[in-house]
């Protein structure tokens, strides 16, 4: 007698349900989260690598301007390297031998967006988003800020996050 | 006799939302949240002031004789408010707490004090040593710039109409005095 082989019946045309309740659940959650940290602000700030900015209860959202950073490293304006950083002093290289607060390659490269832009006939619309690491002495601060004063840029911006 | 229709109600039947829609809308809106999405909220220190408290500092600006206030910083000593008026140089210190770190409250209620002694002044000329790190500067400057108490504040004249007001903002204009020393 031949045996007969189990065939499970499969309907070809049955539908399932998925519960999708939890999928929602999570989406709600993240969509809160989300929600609180959505930003409405003109302007966006990414953060530069390796700049641990200092924690401000300043609540003034950020504008347009030049962007410099100093991180422990190196000193960049917007994408551009500078000047190498060691033990958070700007190499010796790129200071002028005949003034030590003069950073020439940040002066040069200013000029350079001086001239480009025509800012030079009013120097108060230049604007420096300036990103320092919260461990760096204000010797060096006051170099940079030195520096951006003599090429025509003497509204700083200091940058920090929110916090206190 | 007319016999009245009951509708029958089943008190243990179930229905299932469709959930479908919703979690459709939110999948749209997700991605877009997502990108615009600041994880890390940056700000800048220069605080938009009131008209009010702009004219007091353009009217101190003006006013040669106005009191002065000075802040230096040192990492030894901590903190020298210097007020000069009239000739005369008033000093305060503030030192260091025992974590050997500027003592801010004792910073703030120096700057309360300053303020209600000096209320048409809003600048101060901040002058930190070489080697104070940023972070301290920025946590002089925030103490320095609104009282962090609601309850008090300070009067500040509206130029336009005569009225006297108050402002929570006590030194909002800081400047870095010493840059130029070399």
């Amino acid at each position: 007698m031949k045996r007969n082989r189990y065939k499970p019946e499969i309907k070809r045309n049955q539908t399932f349900a998925l519960n999708i309740t939890s999928m929602t659940d999570m989406f709600t959650i993240l969509l809160v989260f989300l929600l609180q940290t959505y930003s409405t602000n003109d302007v966006q700030i990414d953060p530069v690598s390796g700049v641990r900015l200092p924690a401000s209860n300043t609540d003034k959202n950020p504008v347009n301007g030049i962007k410099i950073s100093i991180s422990p490293t190196e000193l960049k304006l917007d994408q551009l390297k500078l000047a190498s950083v060691t033990d958070n002093k700007i190499e010796q290289a790129a200071i002028d031998p005949n003034d030590g607060e003069f950073i020439k390659p940040l002066f040069e490269e200013l000029q350079k967006l001086n001239e480009a832009h025509k800012l030079k006939p009013d120097i108060k619309i230049g604007k420096i988003l300036f990103q320092a690491d919260q461990e760096v002495p204000y010797a060096t601060l006051r170099k940079i800020m030195y520096t951006a004063s003599m090429a025509g840029f003497p509204n700083i911006k200091l940058v920090t996050v929110v916090g206190n | 006799m007319a016999r009245r229709f009951k509708m029958k109600i089943n008190h243990n039947s179930e229905f299932d939302l469709d959930l479908a829609p919703l979690l459709a809308v939110m999948v749209k809106l997700v991605p877009v949240l997502l990108v615009s999405s600041a994880f890390v909220q940056m700000m800048i220190i220069e605080t938009e002031l009131p008209q009010v408290v702009q004219q007091a500092i353009a009217k101190q600006e003006n006013n040669p004789k106005a009191a002065q206030v000075a802040v230096e910083m040192n990492k030894k000593d901590g903190i020298r408010i210097i007020v000069t008026e009239n000739g005369q140089t008033k000093v305060e210190l503030v030192g260091l707490n025992s974590e050997k770190q500027i003592d801010m409250p004792a910073l703030h209620a120096k700057f309360q004090a300053v303020k209600k002694s000096h209320p048409e002044v809003f600048k101060i000329e901040l002058s930190p040593d070489a080697d104070v790190p940023y972070k301290e500067i920025v946590r002089v400057m925030d103490e320095a710039r609104k009282s962090r108490s609601n309850d008090i504040k300070f009067p500040v004249k509206n130029e336009q109409t005569g009225q006297e007001t108050s402002t929570e903002y006590m030194f909002p204009e800081i400047v870095f005095a010493n840059l130029m020393d070399g």
